[in-house]
């Protein structure tokens, strides 16, 4: 199997696993989608309705019931673990992704609050496999083209957080990491009460952070041994990210794009010559 | 050189994914016109990212809803709140379905406090937040929750505190009118 083939493969079963955990989850919290839920489609259509069109507001609002949600994430559930069972980029597995696409967008419809990076870096990069993987008109020059996509958006990504994070006044005093930990949405008391305990410990997580993510681009050009520390490092802080602050999503959203990571990075000149 | 159709398509789809990679790079950081007409106009499902996870401003608050009632002899409940913000298990970096809940509250809640000062504004009237959608999200939520026979209006109030260090008091956010719930 061309190497291009496995690369992207590691990439939609790594996202695959995030997707399925994630997609359970939300079934579990399925009823955010009733009536009385915070995601009621009663208040979330009128960010889309802007004509009254009466057709698409009443099939929507047969879709986006308990019921109707219910439904799409089974869908979703059992395209994913479809894409395990055949070939990457065969007609099956492909017209597998385009269920999975066609899901994750009629979903983000109603799914618009709530929705974190993750959610948009598994859509990124189900859309891009998508598209440069079609069996009837791609190419291994597209899916190249696409693993160039993903892995510069997840340098982007990177890179734009440890810039604004640098930007800020609270991360630059180190403080930022001990008042989110403080908190009961996305921290630990133990956690909390540690940082508040050694404030050395708090200056290196937030300066950590912000340089490690400021330079995460380098594990693009840099000789392999030196970037796959990179890669490593993003790796202990996404799992750390998921064991305290209950992000777990991200790891797999984030860790799916270092196959791409990977390919660009053995593109460089002084690893084909 | 010979245009077929694989050529084409893989035309477009180039020009695609470098045009939804500097739509990427200009709805980053600072919001000008263009991010907002691409954020507004070309970007309905949410393709184009933000990366700036927890910066600048890292969320350092959790965020409270509480309600009271009354019926029409002023008799006024004690203030409730609406039970999201719960804390994690230990199994949370496995399954962790609860994050949906407060990250939809504080999606709508950090929404409806960055329209607070449009609302504010001398030419606005702050009543008009009431047609917001994050306001209407609260309300529909609070209408239905913990219904009791004998109230027919509630109030609900927007909080936040600073967690486990608990360093700074609780803080009021937004202090509704009274809504007449059926």
């Amino acid at each position: 199997m061309e190497p291009i083939i496995t690369i992207s493969q590691l990439t939609l079963l790594l996202l695959s696993i995030g997707l399925f955990v994630s997609t359970l989850e939300y079934l579990k919290k399925v009823e955010i989608f009733s009536v009385t839920g915070l995601s009621t489609w009663n208040v979330m259509q009128l960010r889309w309705y802007k004509n009254n069109n009466h057709f698409f507001n009443h099939l929507l609002s047969n879709i986006f019931t308990v019921r109707g949600i219910s439904l799409l994430f089974i869908v979703r559930l059992i395209a994913l673990a479809g894409l395990f069972l055949f070939p990457f980029a065969s007609p099956a597995s492909w017209l597998l992704l385009g269920i999975l696409l066609s899901n994750l967008l009629l979903s983000s419809m109603i799914t618009f609050y709530g929705s974190d990076g993750s959610d948009q870096m598994n859509l990124l990069i189900i859309v891009t496999l998508f598209l440069c993987t079609c069996p009837f008109m791609g190419s291994l020059n597209l899916t190249e083209k696409g693993l160039w996509f993903i892995g510069l958006q997840s340098c982007l990504s990177y890179c734009v957080a440890g810039i604004a994070k640098l930007l800020s006044h609270e991360w630059r005093n180190a403080s930022a990491v001990r008042d989110v930990f403080s908190t009961k949405t996305y921290g630990s008391a133990w956690a909390a009460k540690l940082l508040n305990k050694h404030p050395v410990l708090n200056f290196f997580l937030c300066w950590n952070v912000i340089i490690m993510e400021c330079l995460f681009p380098l594990c693009l050009i840099l000789p392999w041994p030196v970037a796959s520390l990179f890669l490593i490092w993003g790796a202990i802080f996404h799992l750390l990210t998921t064991i305290i602050m209950g992000l777990n999503s991200f790891f797999w959203a984030f860790l799916a794009t270092y196959p791409a990571i990977y390919y660009i990075n053995h593109q460089m000149p002084w690893h084909l010559f | 050189m010979e245009l077929n159709i694989e050529h084409i398509y893989d035309l477009l789809i180039s020009s695609v994914l470098i045009g939804w990679f500097i739509c990427t790079l200009i709805c980053q950081f600072r919001s000008s016109k263009l991010s907002t007409f691409i954020k507004s106009h070309l970007d309905c499902f949410g393709l184009v990212p933000l990366w700036t996870f927890f910066a600048p401003n890292p969320g350092k608050k959790d965020y409270h809803i509480l309600f009271r009632d009354k019926n029409g002899d002023e008799i006024i409940s004690e203030w409730e709140e609406l039970e999201i913000t719960e804390e994690r298990s230990a199994f949370s970096w496995l399954w962790n379905p609860e994050k949906r809940d407060k990250k939809i509250l504080s999606d709508v809640v950090q929404n409806l406090v960055s329209h607070l000062p449009y609302y504010r504004n001398e030419n606005q009237s702050t009543n008009l937040i009431m047609f917001s959608m994050p306001y209407i999200i609260i309300l529909n939520v609070l209408s239905h929750y913990h219904r009791r026979t004998n109230f027919s209006y509630r109030q609900f109030m927007l909080a936040e505190s600073s967690g486990y260090l608990n360093e700074t008091g609780p803080s009021v956010i937004l202090l509704s009118v009274f809504h007449k719930i059926q």
